[in-house]
Order: structure tokens, then C-alpha cells, then sequence
């Protein structure tokens, strides 16, 4: 194996953000009942997170396609009402939320 | 640093992770950058942290942030950032996005009451760091048979095919993805498959394939195991990412002490 070999294994920088995503959001430990703040808001969010970043093929089979006009998630800083997206969420009822296992 | 406000804001401790008590707090921009990130020693472990204005970070005010992209992405970059700095010089577990606590006393109370549970997940990842790897592959065309199909049994025969083959590519797949996690795994102390991410999210034009994380404590053999398993797949355009801290070798929820 030749160095040159694996420097084409050096990880780029800065990383991806779906990749800082899907950990610092998804992953962690959670300090539940010692904290104050709630962290339904976080985890609501984070459902919304691993529906983008989860196959769109996947997803587009299970119906679910409203990324594509919500300004947070198609990338433009919309400032959209959470409430509305809480609603949006509810309503996609049978997503596969921690919550449900 | 200027002067905070005579009429100081409500603050809290926001926490971005654990270190060994020994460790130096990192010098990384805070996510409320007015502040530095402190370690808050207690006992054998110390909890890297920044004071936040409760303006921002309170539960409330929160909510209308997460909905801002940019102040998410700012924040959850910063919140890495000090982790991953922290990172060069000792273990860290992570803790997930906005852990904040209200003072610190109750931030201490949590550093005392785990001490037992923190001290043990960073011994788990000691000397190790989170390595990412994902695969991804170029689309084969479809074709497009049935559309040009000239009777009503051809379309019908050429639909089928179509389907076979797209099925046979997603086996296909599924048992390299599964050959290469073994691979990788052996080259690891632990691993895991995370989600797919789509093309939005990868930023690549072309299919994941395989995204798993690895718990790794030697990188080159590591990155020669990776090179090898490129190879022996004809190629497969593999990316690492990484060193990560461990968000995925670290529990979710402590047992108290």
C-alpha cells in the first residue's frame, strides 16, 4: 500500500453538513430530566433532519415529498413559522419517528 | 472583551461535551461567541461549556431559532467545532445539540451525579476516533425500453425486465454494503450503518450506497483496510470523513450513578 494510496482517504474539510447534521443533531448523549429547556422541539426538528437526509427515493415511496417547498430544508433561509411545520409534521402521521418504536 | 450590559441577560451553561477532568478547555469560538468555552471541573470529569444568553437559548426563543437555517447551521458548526478541537488533545463525549442548563450548580449536580457513567464512556472511546465512510455509486441508465415499445405484450415484457433490474441492482447493493460494514468493522472496535442520505443532502450526483461510522483506534491500518475494499469492488468511489468526535459510540441516555 502506497502513501499515495491513502491519501486518497484524507476527509475533506470543512465536512458536510448533512454529516455534522445527522450527528450533532441525532447522536450524543441526552441528558433528559436534568436539563431545563424542552427538547420536543429539537426532536421534532430532528425527524424533519433524517427525512432529508434519508434516501429522497424512500421517502418520495412513502408519500412524503413537502422538503421540496419548505424553505428550511430545500436550503433557503426562509423564515418560515414553526407552528406551521409542527402541523405539517402532525400530519404525516405514521412517519418513522423515534416516538413511535 | 466589551463590557456585558449593567442590565445583565439571563444566562445558561450551554454544553457541548465531557473530557477528562485533566483536560484544557479548547480555544474554539463559543456558540454565543461573546463568551469562552470553560471547563467546569468536577471531580474526575469536566464539562466543556460557554455561558449563552437565555434570551437565545431559552426554551421559548429557541423554537423560533431552529427555524432559522442559518442561525442552525452557524451554531451546529460552532458546536462541532469546539468538539472537534477538544478532540485533538483528549477523549470527548459529546453531548447532543443545545444542552443548556439554566446555572452551575445544576450543571455540576449532572457532572457529580454521572461521574461513574461519563468516566466510563470515556474510557470506551479513549485513544479511538469516529471515522465516517459512505459509498456512493453512478445511477445505471434505466433505459427507457418500455416507452419505445411498439405493442402492448412488448411494453409489458420490457416493464418487467425493467423491474428485475432494478431490483437485482438494489440486492445487489444491499450485499455490498453489507460485505464492506463487515470489512470495516474488523478494522474497527465498533461500527454502525447510518441512514442514506439523498443526493440533496450528499451533495453528490450520484446514489449512496453505504454510510456507516466507525469507532477506530488505528487510522492507517484503517485507511489501507478502506483502500483494499475500493479495489476489490472494481473502484467503488468510497469517501471518509472524519475524525469525528464519537456522537456515535458514546450512550444516549446515562444511568445515573
Amino acid at each position: 500500500m502506497s502513501s499515495r494510496d491513502l491519501d486518497a482517504y484524507r476527509p475533506q474539510h470543512p465536512a458536510q453538513l448533512a454529516d455534522v447534521l445527522e450527528r450533532v443533531l441525532d447522536k450524543g448523549i441526552v441528558i433528559a430530566g436534568d436539563i431545563q429547556i424542552n427538547l420536543l422541539d429539537i426532536e421534532l426538528l430532528t425527524v424533519k433532519i433524517r427525512l432529508l437526509i434519508a434516501s429522497a427515493d424512500k421517502a418520495r415511496e412513502m408519500g412524503i415529498d413537502w422538503w421540496q417547498n419548505d424553505p428550511f430544508l430545500s436550503g433557503q433561509n426562509g423564515h418560515g413559522e414553526l407552528e406551521e411545520r409542527l402541523r405539517k409534521l402532525e400530519e404525516k402521521a405514521g412517519l418513522p419517528t423515534t416516538k413511535e418504536e | 472583551m466589551a463590557a456585558l450590559p449593567l442590565h445583565e441577560e439571563a444566562a445558561g451553561w450551554y454544553l457541548y461535551g465531557v473530557v477528562p477532568s485533566g483536560a484544557e478547555a479548547p480555544r474554539a469560538a463559543a456558540v454565543d461567541p461573546r463568551h469562552e468555552v470553560v471547563a467546569v471541573r468536577e471531580g474526575p470529569v469536566a464539562g466543556l461549556a460557554s455561558r449563552v444568553s437565555l434570551d437565545e437559548f431559552d426554551e421559548a426563543a429557541l423554537a423560533e431559532r431552529l427555524a432559522d437555517a442559518q442561525w442552525l447551521e452557524e451554531k451546529i458548526r460552532s458546536h462541532e467545532q469546539v468538539l472537534e478541537s477538544a478532540l485533538a488533545t483528549s477523549a470527548v463525549v459529546p453531548c447532543r445539540f443545545c444542552t443548556v442548563y439554566r446555572d452551575e450548580s445544576a450543571l455540576r449536580r449532572f457532572l457529580s451525579d454521572r461521574a461513574g457513567a461519563l468516566s466510563g464512556a470515556l474510557a470506551r472511546v479513549e485513544g479511538r476516533v469516529e471515522l465516517g465512510v459512505k459509498a456512493f455509486a453512478v445511477p445505471e441508465s434505466s433505459g427507457d425500453e418500455a416507452s419505445q415499445a411498439e405493442s402492448g405484450r412488448a411494453y409489458l415484457e420490457a416493464r418487467r425486465r425493467e423491474r428485475q433490474a432494478r431490483e437485482e441492482l438494489a440486492q445487489s447493493r444491499a450485499q455490498l454494503a453489507g460485505e464492506l460494514h463487515q470489512r470495516l468493522r474488523d478494522a474497527a472496535e465498533d461500527g454502525v450503518l447510518l441512514d442514506l442520505q439523498s443526493r440533496e443532502a450528499s451533495g453528490r450526483d450520484a446514489d449512496m450506497i453505504f454510510n456507516g461510522a466507525y469507532l477506530v483506534a488505528e487510522g492507517e491500518r484503517f485507511r489501507a483496510v478502506l483502500a483494499a475494499a475500493s479495489r476489490d469492488h472494481g473502484g467503488l468511489d468510497l469517501e471518509l470523513t472524519g475524525p469525528w468526535p464519537p456522537y456515535n459510540f458514546v450512550p444516549v441516555e446515562l444511568a445515573s450513578a
